[in-house]
């Protein structure tokens, strides 16, 4: 599931759908429920299509905040620590069995767009991804919740947050 | 004549040749367009031609490719490179793939409700707002989502953005890197379009400078190579190599003529004082040209020095006639009546040029009928002055006596002349194969793998052809606003069927003022756009209020006057409307680029349909205006032929006489031109110029001999006269005719041909002691 927060909005919105690393390295986040949307982030570009509109290009440089969910994917899922520095600072905290990692960015461009990305996990497994902008917006992505079933009933981000730190929620 | 009096004449003579020759050069603008080499137009079809084959925007563009090992560095590149060549002079439109939405001045924001087509087929309602909110609630929870969500508030419908789509071309390049990149993904490609029209060498040359020193400046890894094709590539290329050619083979060929005159003459200062009336001719000339043209044309400047080399032989028959106890006056006057018939004669074959209806060839003719005058002048009146008492005669070689005995023997086939006439005439007359060549690209052809670059590159990036271009002409630029708009469904429907690969029309970017106002008219009043609004967003998640910017653009869009073409400055559009929407002298011109064209008839066809648009064939367009003028300029060579006719009957006043010097001049032509197309070579104008310049020597060389008379001395004489002319002249051409370049083997060959025909025929035709067995 991923929970957006935007300011133009009176209410966060929840889809839910699959991310897949592909062979040829690419990365493709298919969001499957309220709509269809294939996103397809290959090296630096990104392609999004919906049904029913055409495909939209951009890279990476305009869109930061994907640079920064990407980045913290490399270094989560892949241990790719070399791609994390080169874009954040990085700290942790708590404990083996429960942590917290922050990803704060490095440049000027990435920080006007980026506050921070803060990843949450339980042992040897992530669970929420939460980015945060600067102007309040941002977003929360939890592993392995197959629907709005699974989430707390407010979506509120102190809420969200509480469940994803608790540990339970899975 | 005392030696100081004839030092200082030299002088003199020196010294205005240097100052005139300064002078004209401090005030000469050299000209490079080609088009000076087409006629003059005389219809309004052939002025929109001429003005289109230079103009058109796909006759400036210059297609652009960057590659390297790191395709990061490429697009790096090609953004910096683009942003240098939009800030220079030289270049008005240079695309590469990056979107530049934020680059419309705000003022002009509001205007996107009357330039987007969406309010022809959706009104701005409660169920339009409502279906596209509801896409961009989906795009807030997009990556990437940051890129819209600031222009949202006032741009609900993302006009904006379809706006910018709508402006990209048809078909573009994939997009790597946020850049243009080929289909391999290996090459960064971008589209320039320069200010300078395509078939104009110099000035493209200076894009082209421009364009490596961008480069230069904007590359970020050594390995990067820019690569550049299109027309304007091309004619700095082609212009480069047929000027270094040229040189190199002119180089080559003066060493070769100082060595044999100073062979045939053993003295230095008659070399010197040989060259005077040719410089003298070249400066004078040029003079003439820059004070009754302005300007002078690279082609009218190279050719016309080869042509004006004719001049070389005035002062050569001077001194071959020169011998101890004659004055050189005396000897200037005795054969001054045959150099004046000659002079005269080549003159009114050059005039004939002066009347062709093309200016660069009007220039040429004003410089050669000037030039030779002038050399003609001062051979009989000024170097005689100046020639050193000779202690050399020709008549006393013994090799030279010979040889004229040799000659003398010959046989006098009189008959063989008239046959071979008749041969050259049938044999040509019959031929299947086309005489003349009206491919003008034929005589500097661009090598085959550079054409192959060019086709793959402007498929890469969708460019529009060469060839083929709609123009739309009406009063003004309304009325060809709406007929691009009229047009354009039709030209959808032969993309739909696959007859046309897509086009690019003016009205894209910029409706007509009658769509504009009709939009205007379908945006809702402040209150009913609000109230739909609201309604709208009863059903989405949108906060409510914060879409007051989007109500306040439309409110002052309905306000607005509709956009004119000076309306457009600063815009990413300006420059693409400024070169597909022209204003000419007294009407406005529309221009359609097409791309891919499958089938020239159907779309000439939807042309038809409508009064006032055209389909321009520029290669066929172009080829009937070469033709047409070829017309005209052989009319003009016949006149000049039966002028020439005249002045040598009033020169010799005898039938015979007169016959006996016209025919191996004749003849030779006749023999040139049967050879050339028997060795496949389709005639041309240049071959046409160069057929002329034979004749011109040939009518020289036949008045010599035929002045010769009876005195063996003075044969003697001749014969060394016209043996080094012809020896001097053919190294020139011959050494021309092993160029790789067409257009210079073109004249090099014909001359080369004409002058060894010529010889042999004056000798056989001409010389005195067949007249004595007559």
């Amino acid at each position: 599931m991923e929970v957006r927060y935007s300011r133009l909005l009176e209410k966060p919105i929840a889809v839910s759908g699959r991310l897949e690393h592909r062979e040829d390295g690419s990365l493709v986040r298919r969001v499957v429920w309220p709509y269809q949307e294939v996103t397809i982030l290959q090296g630096e570009n990104v392609s999004v299509e919906r049904a029913g509109s055409k495909p939209r290009r951009f890279t990476l440089d305009r869109a930061p905040e994907l640079r920064g969910m990407l980045a913290s994917f490399g270094a989560i899922l892949q241990g790719d620590r070399r791609l994390v520095d080169r874009h954040f600072a990085v700290s942790a905290r708590g404990s083996e069995s429960r942590w917290e990692i922050t990803l704060t960015p490095r440049n000027d461009k990435l920080k006007r767009q980026l506050s921070r990305i803060v990843v949450v996990g339980t042992d040897n497994r992530p669970k929420c991804f939460t980015l945060e902008e600067p102007d309040g917006d941002g977003s929360l992505l939890a592993l392995g919740v197959a629907g709005l079933g699974d989430l707390p009933v407010s979506l509120d981000r102190d809420v969200l947050h509480a469940w994803c730190t608790d540990g339970d929620g899975q | 004549m005392t030696r100081a009096r004839r030092g200082l004449l030299l002088i003199a003579w020196i010294a205005t040749v240097a100052i005139l020759g300064w002078t004209v050069n401090r005030h000469l603008v050299i000209g490079t367009d080609l088009r000076l080499f087409m006629p003059s137009p005389r219809t309004s079809q052939e002025r929109l031609i001429l003005d289109e084959i230079g103009e058109g925007p796909a006759s400036r563009m210059l297609l652009l490719a960057i590659s390297g090992p790191d395709p990061q560095a490429a697009a790096d590149t090609s953004r910096a490179l683009a942003a240098t060549l939009r800030a220079s002079d030289e270049f008005r439109l240079v695309a590469n793939g990056e979107s530049n939405l934020l680059t419309i001045p705000d003022s002009l924001l509001a205007y996107r409700y009357l330039l987007s087509p969406t309010l022809d087929h959706s009104a701005l309602d409660a169920g339009f707002l409502r279906a596209q909110l509801e896409e961009r609630v989906r795009d807030l929870s997009s990556p990437g989502a940051g890129l819209l969500e600031p222009w949202l508030p006032r741009d609900p419908t993302l006009e904006l953005l379809k706006l910018a789509d709508s402006w990209l071309p048809a078909r573009q390049p994939q997009l790597l890197h946020d850049v243009w990149f080929d289909a391999s993904g290996k090459e960064a490609l971008l589209v320039a379009e320069t200010r300078a029209a395509g078939f104009d060498p110099q000035s493209q040359r200076k894009a082209a400078d421009v364009l490596q020193s961008a480069f230069e400046d904007s590359r970020t890894d050594g390995n990067l190579r820019l690569e550049s094709s299109g027309p304007g590539a091309f004619s700095v290329l082609m212009q480069e190599r047929t000027q270094g050619e040229a040189q190199w083979l002119g180089s080559i060929s003066v060493v070769g003529m100082v060595i044999l005159l100073l062979m045939a003459y053993r003295s230095l200062p008659v070399l010197v004082l040989g060259l005077l009336p040719l410089i003298s001719a070249g400066v004078t000339g040029l003079a003439a040209v820059g004070t009754i043209f302005g300007t002078v044309h690279g082609i009218t400047l190279a050719f016309g020095f080869t042509l004006i080399g004719v001049a070389q032989d005035y002062p050569i028959n001077l001194v071959s006639h020169q011998h101890r106890g004659l004055d050189a006056r005396s000897n200037a006057r005795a054969l001054w009546p045959t150099l004046a018939t000659g002079v005269a004669s080549t003159c009114v074959a050059y005039l004939a040029f002066l009347f062709s209806g093309v200016r660069g060839l009007a220039q040429l003719s004003v410089f050669t009928v000037t030039g030779l005058a002038v050399a003609g002048l001062t051979t009989r009146f000024l170097l005689p002055l100046l020639v050193p008492e000779s202690s050399r005669d020709a008549a006393d070689s013994t090799r030279l006596g010979r040889l004229w005995h040799a000659i003398a023997g010959l046989p006098r086939p009189l008959w063989l002349g008239v046959a071979t006439a008749i041969a050259c005439v049938v044999y040509v007359a019959l031929s299947p194969r086309p005489l003349w060549e009206n491919d003008l690209g034929a005589l500097t052809p661009i090598p085959p793998a550079l054409l192959a670059r060019d086709s793959e590159l402007r498929q890469e990036l969708g460019a529009p052809d060469v060839r083929y271009l709609l123009v739309i002409e009406d009063v003004d630029a309304e009325s060809v606003l709406r007929k691009a708009t009229n047009l354009d469904p039709k030209l959808q429907t032969l993309v739909a069927r696959g007859v046309l690969g897509g086009y690019d029309q003016p009205a894209r970017y910029l409706p007509s003022r009658a769509v504009q106002e009709q939009r205007r008219a379908a945006l809702p009043d402040p209150d009913r756009l609000r109230t739909v609004l609201n309604e709208a967003l009863d059903t989405t998640p949108f906060k409510p209020g914060i879409f007051e910017p989007f109500l306040a653009d439309v409110a002052t869009a309905r306000q607005l006057p509709a956009l004119g073409p000076t309306d457009l400055a600063g815009t990413p559009v300006e420059s693409r409307v400024s070169s597909l929407l022209l204003q000419r002298e007294n009407h406005w011109t529309g221009l359609v680029t097409l791309t891919g064209v499958n089938d020239a008839a159907a779309v000439a066809r939807i042309a038809g349909q409508a009064p006032g648009i055209t389909l321009l064939d520029l290669k066929q367009a172009s080829e009937d205006l070469v033709s047409r003028q070829r017309e005209r300029i052989l009319w003009c060579l016949a006149v000049a032929a039966m002028l020439l006719v005249i002045v040598v009957f009033a020169a010799l006043r005898d039938a015979l006489r007169v016959r006996r010097v016209l025919a191996p001049m004749a003849l030779t032509t006749l023999i040139v031109v049967a050879l050339l197309h028997a060795t496949g070579v389709p005639l041309s104008l240049f071959h046409l110029i160069a057929l002329v310049l034979a004749a011109g020597l040939g009518l020289d060389y036949a008045l010599f001999f035929e002045h010769a008379a009876d005195d063996p001395a003075e044969q003697r004489r001749t014969l060394h006269a016209v043996v080094v002319c012809s020896a001097s002249t053919l190294l020139v051409f011959a050494l021309l005719s092993l160029s790789t370049l067409p257009v210079l083997r073109a004249i090099g060959l014909t001359v080369a041909a004409g002058v060894v025909s010529n010889f042999v025929l004056a000798l056989l035709l001409t010389r005195p002691s067949a007249r004595t067995e007559t």
